[in-house]
């Protein structure tokens, strides 16, 4: 009985461990071919030691602090390229392969003709909320690779998008 | 006196006298004595080198933090960024096919 219950315990754990994981992309290939490479990697204990040096008297810190607090890790990466085509289709294939449903589920995908962009937004479905969140992200000469590991808020994180110096995105002025 | 003679007299074995050995020690004990450092030069260099080791090693915690700080404005700035232009595309078309 006791054994019964240990083997319950383990697979549960396992579980919960599996659930908090960060998606397994290869980036080796385009590693090769970038100019230049951004390279984020916050596992859950780096995440928490971060938040302690996150100001809370400084409003987009405290909401970054706010914001991070429950996650589980944080990982970017961003490559860069000299010229347009050094990332293919079959690339981006590869790295929509582990977004699979019924875990993964494919909220926003939008391209424009206009700039070549593409911007697809994956959000991990656990319980009643979202328990993760993946970008994959690209531009003619850019590719960029965003998991978010643990419950987040879509909202929080997309407004302070438009901060730290990044300016939103204003499409109306295009047009 | 034969040469021979001579020279067994002058190396014979010859006993020192009694204080010899009372002489010599004295002269060892003399010269094995130094003036003690003090204690706590000792004490104050040990804890020199402790607070410097302590000071070296928060300083490197804080420079670890402040480095994973940077990494993690700059994940938000990125993950926010790329959310925030797809919301704004949204947005767009949405008010594209409302118009």
């Amino acid at each position: 009985m006791k054994a019964a219950a240990g083997l319950l315990t383990a697979a549960l754990l396992l579980a919960g461990a599996a659930a908090a994981q960060q998606v397994k992309w290869n980036f080796d290939k385009l590693a090769a071919k970038s100019s230049s490479t951004v390279d984020v990697s916050l596992d859950g204990s780096l995440l928490r030691f971060a938040t302690k040096f996150l100001s809370d008297k400084d409003d987009d810190e405290a909401k970054v602090k706010k914001l991070v607090g429950g996650l589980k890790g944080i990982y970017v990466k961003s490559f860069e390229f000299k010229k347009p085509g050094e990332y293919t289709a079959a690339d981006l294939e590869a790295f929509r392969a582990p977004l699979h449903a019924p875990d993964w589920q494919r909220i926003v995908g939008v391209h424009s003709n206009e700039d070549g962009e593409t911007v697809e937004v994956y959000i991990k479905n656990e319980g009643k909320g979202i328990g993760g969140l993946a970008i994959i992200a690209t531009e003619t000469k850019q590719l960029t690779l965003v998991n978010i590991v643990g419950p987040i808020d879509l909202d929080s994180l997309s407004e302070l998008g438009g901060h730290f110096g990044i300016p939103e995105v204003d499409v109306d002025k295009k047009k | 006196m034969a040469f021979d003679d001579e020279l067994r007299l002058a190396l014979r074995r010859e006993e020192p006298s009694p204080a010899f050995t009372e002489r010599v020690l004295a002269r060892v004990a003399a010269t094995r004595v130094r003036p003690a450092r003090q204690p706590w030069i000792r004490w104050v260099a040990g804890m020199a080198a402790a607070l410097m080791l302590a000071a070296g090693g928060m300083e490197y915690r804080e420079y670890q933090g402040e480095r994973a700080k940077a990494q993690v404005l700059l994940a938000v700035r990125i993950a926010g960024g790329k959310l925030n232009k797809a919301h704004k595309k949204v947005q767009m078309l949405t008010h594209r096919s409302n118009s």
